[in-house]
């Protein structure tokens, strides 16, 4: 008896809500992830088979046999060797002269090459923690530089995320954990918004679907008052210009109706469909 | 009376700076400025905010601009309209010289530089970038402010974080 009690109290508890909104809790996604961290590109296209960086260079592996390439290529020198390779790939892309090291461009696209080498390593072993410590750091410093040359150089700033593949955002005011309250109060004011959008374009299509029988009535009415005028010798108030000028009011009316007439019959016709 | 003054030339012009904002028409100014606490004798940082008459969207998130108070209230939220942006954002120019700026350094230097190096095909160009703006709401998402996201929409809202 008490348990039930009990129950229902505990079931009255929550805010009673009159408007039926369906609240969906957006799911966690770790920060490191692509979609967080603001990279539209895995890693490039580079081949296990290539050699390691600084072996290609030797004079030696260019006449070497299969066996010696496939012993010196990147499958066998291990991943941190293929890491190098995708770093220099990102600088190659941005670099302004051959020995250009520290610029903000070089060192943005190396931590990039950086990132989505651990990424790809969080993707196959989820548990590791250091390289989820490094790539939140990387991720971190990135935006921090991204940020500066937002504000010395936006120009070369819109360039490098074209170049790297990369989206940026701006900070929010606050960075807060996400309620239930303030997203149901959120929901809740843009439901409110609609109605009132919605009450506002019905009660504006009233008044303009009856804007149309109006005008020909005027129409009427003022090419009577001016006839009558000219036959009765009385002085003439209504001008030739008055006429044209609702003719034309009526005119821009019947086009805007039959758009919005076909705009009505397409959506029936989907409706239908659908059904 | 210095109030009264500075009230007044409060209502003529104001140097702010534009923060991101959802509106169509106008823009978001911060005007920053210093509060004397009485009780401890220091300045403390406080921030105003305008919204200013700009259907033309003269000005960007960032830029310095300047804005003047309408003749009437356009509407209840709308007193100011942006009369001249004075520095844009990320554009800086060298008020000596008349030099393009990047960072410590003239871009003409930057060029020359790397031109001595050997200047590479993948290297950044000013003549032949476009201006400002040609990233907006594709890989820039600045102009809009950012939020967290609240709930699972049909359309992803790129500004939801």
């Amino acid at each position: 008896m008490f348990r039930r009690l009990s129950f229902s109290l505990i079931q009255s508890r929550g805010i009673k809500h009159q408007v039926n909104i369906k609240w969906v809790r957006p799911e966690y996604v770790p920060a490191y992830k692509a979609e967080r961290s603001g990279d539209l590109e895995a890693l490039p296209n580079i081949p296990t088979s290539a050699l390691g960086q600084y072996y290609a260079l030797s004079e030696e592996m260019k006449n070497a046999s299969e066996a010696v390439k496939k012993l010196f290529s990147v499958a066998h020198l291990g991943k941190k060797e293929y890491n190098q390779l995708v770093k220099t790939h990102m600088i190659s892309k941005v670099k302004r002269h051959q020995y250009d090291e520290n610029t903000a461009e070089t060192r943005i696209a190396r931590l990039t090459g950086h990132i989505r080498c651990l990424q790809d390593t969080m993707e196959k072993f989820p548990k590791n923690v250091k390289a989820k410590q490094t790539v939140q750091e990387l991720i971190d410093k990135r935006k921090k530089l991204l940020k500066f040359l937002r504000q010395y150089d936006y120009k070369k700033f819109e360039w490098l995320l074209e170049k790297l593949n990369l989206e940026y955002k701006g900070h929010p005011e606050t960075y807060h954990k996400l309620s239930r309250k303030e997203s149901l109060r959120k929901l809740t004011e843009m439901h409110c918004d609609d109605i009132k959008n919605k009450k506002l374009a019905d009660y504006r299509n009233l008044l303009e679907s009856q804007q149309g029988p109006f005008l020909r009535k005027k129409l009427e009415a003022l090419n009577f008052i001016r006839n009558e005028q000219i036959e009765l010798q009385l002085p003439i108030t209504v001008t030739e210009q008055d006429i044209k000028k609702v003719e034309q009011q009526l005119e821009e009316w019947t086009i805007k109706d039959e758009i919005k007439q076909q705009a009505k019959k397409k959506k029936r016709n989907v409706l239908i469909e659908t059904e | 009376m210095a109030r009264n003054l500075a009230e007044n030339v409060r209502k003529l012009l104001l140097l702010g700076q534009c923060v991101p904002t959802v509106k169509q028409n106008a823009t978001k100014i911060r005007v920053k400025r210093l509060e004397l606490d009485e009780n401890l004798l220091m300045y403390f940082r406080k921030d105003e905010f305008y919204y200013c008459y700009d259907p033309e969207k003269k000005c960007q998130t960032g830029d310095i601009v300047l804005i003047e108070a309408l003749p009437r209230k356009l509407t209840k939220l709308i007193t100011h309209q942006v009369k001249e942006v004075v520095y844009p954002f990320g554009d800086v120019t060298d008020p000596v010289t008349g030099k393009k700026v990047a960072k410590e350094r003239y871009r003409d230097d930057i060029d020359i530089q790397s031109e001595l190096y050997g200047k590479l095909e993948s290297a950044f160009d000013y003549k032949k970038a476009p201006p400002r703006g040609w990233q907006d709401g594709k890989k820039d998402f600045t102009s809009k402010p950012t939020y967290t996201k609240f709930h699972v929409f049909d359309e992803n809202d790129p500004y939801a974080i």
